[in-house]
């Protein structure tokens, strides 16, 4: 099996924002030029929500860096640093087909929360939110807002049409349910190596 | 493995995925690697470059990696380039015709360095039997 990026599926009318809603899950992305609101909850995953400011298309992905390995950490080329790359590229890649342009974009990003405890002693989230800086730098593309690390899970709701972003710190886990869904997916990163498929021709 | 001194160019409108390539090669034992970052930029530097080798993404502004393809195909003095394709299109259409434009390989991205190695060397060995 290969981890690849999907589109969320999950879409819903939101009462509170009255607006269309879409909901991403760890390994997701939705993009739209839509008036309408992507909402997810990140734990240790990080999430960026991309826009052209011009057109007012945006998108938001939700990942994180698969481990891969002590050995392999620093590497600016290893399984875990091309995944993250992916992960961004997917995203901005389906912005720029339905006609965002490059110079236009920015970004606010968000996650990288140090809550999974089991991972506590490499911090999974500090690693995600340096990646995602560290990539938009290298892209050129500006961030105009974070809030990145902590200790606390969040839910993000993006507005792409507008860019606004509102963040909520959830203080109290009323359940494992995030966390669980989290140690999911990195396992599920963990054991699929992260490679495309090979087609022979 | 090919020779060393092998010069490649990659192609891809993403910094970071140039990066990642161009280390993967050089994990490889490939050092001789030059950028561009669309199709424009590849052409003009494939033109009178003497480039061995070509691995490019798909999706890119200006010029993308299928036009570009079919460019250097179309074009007397790059015709026989090798190309490979490493994008994150992961269709049957996409590979269908990367396959009739004339790429060499396919490679979906997230791809690992295993896969990257066993393509050029699929692709290196094709060629020498062709006697090229």
């Amino acid at each position: 099996m290969v981890v690849n990026e999907e589109i969320s599926t999950s879409l819903y009318y939101d009462r509170t924002f009255d607006c269309d809603a879409a909901k991403i899950s760890p390994g997701e992305y939705y993009y739209t030029d839509k008036d309408m609101v992507i909402v997810t909850v990140l734990g240790s995953c990080v999430s960026a929500c991309i826009r052209d400011t011009v057109s007012g298309i945006g998108g938001m992905n939700h990942f994180m860096l698969p481990d891969g390995g002590n050995a392999d950490k620093d590497n600016p080329a290893s399984e875990s640093m091309r995944y993250g790359a992916y992960a961004m590229e997917v995203l901005i890649n389906q912005l720029l087909r339905n006609g965002a342009r490059r110079e236009n974009l920015e970004a606010k990003i968000f996650g990288g929360g140090n809550v999974l405890r089991s991972f506590t002693s490499m911090n999974v989230g500090e690693r995600n939110a340096l990646f995602v800086r560290q990539f938009l730098k290298d892209e050129n593309i500006k961030v105009t807002g974070e809030d990145l690390n902590d200790i606390y899970p969040r839910k993000v709701y993006f507005f792409p049409k507008t860019g606004k972003v509102l963040v909520k710190k959830l203080k109290q886990l009323n359940n494992y349910t995030l966390i669980k869904r989290e140690e999911t997916y990195a396992s599920r990163l963990k054991t699929d190596s992260v490679g495309g498929e090979v087609e022979l021709f | 493995m090919a020779n060393p001194n092998t010069k490649f160019l990659v192609v891809d409108d993403f910094s970071t995925m140039r990066r990642i390539v161009r280390n993967l090669l050089k994990e490889l034992g490939y050092t001789n690697v030059d950028e561009a970052e669309d199709g424009v930029m590849a052409l003009s530097k494939l033109r009178g470059g003497n480039f061995e080798f070509v691995v490019s993404d798909w999706n890119m502004p200006n010029m993308d990696g299928l036009t570009m393809l079919k460019e250097i195909r179309a074009d007397p003095t790059l015709s026989s380039l090798p190309v490979l394709m490493v994008t994150a299109e992961a269709k049957k259409e996409n590979i269908i015709a990367a396959a009739q434009a004339g790429a060499n390989g396919y490679v979906v991205k997230p791809f690992t360095a295993a896969t990257l190695d066993e393509k050029l060397a699929k692709i290196f060995e094709k060629l020498e039997k062709s006697g090229a």
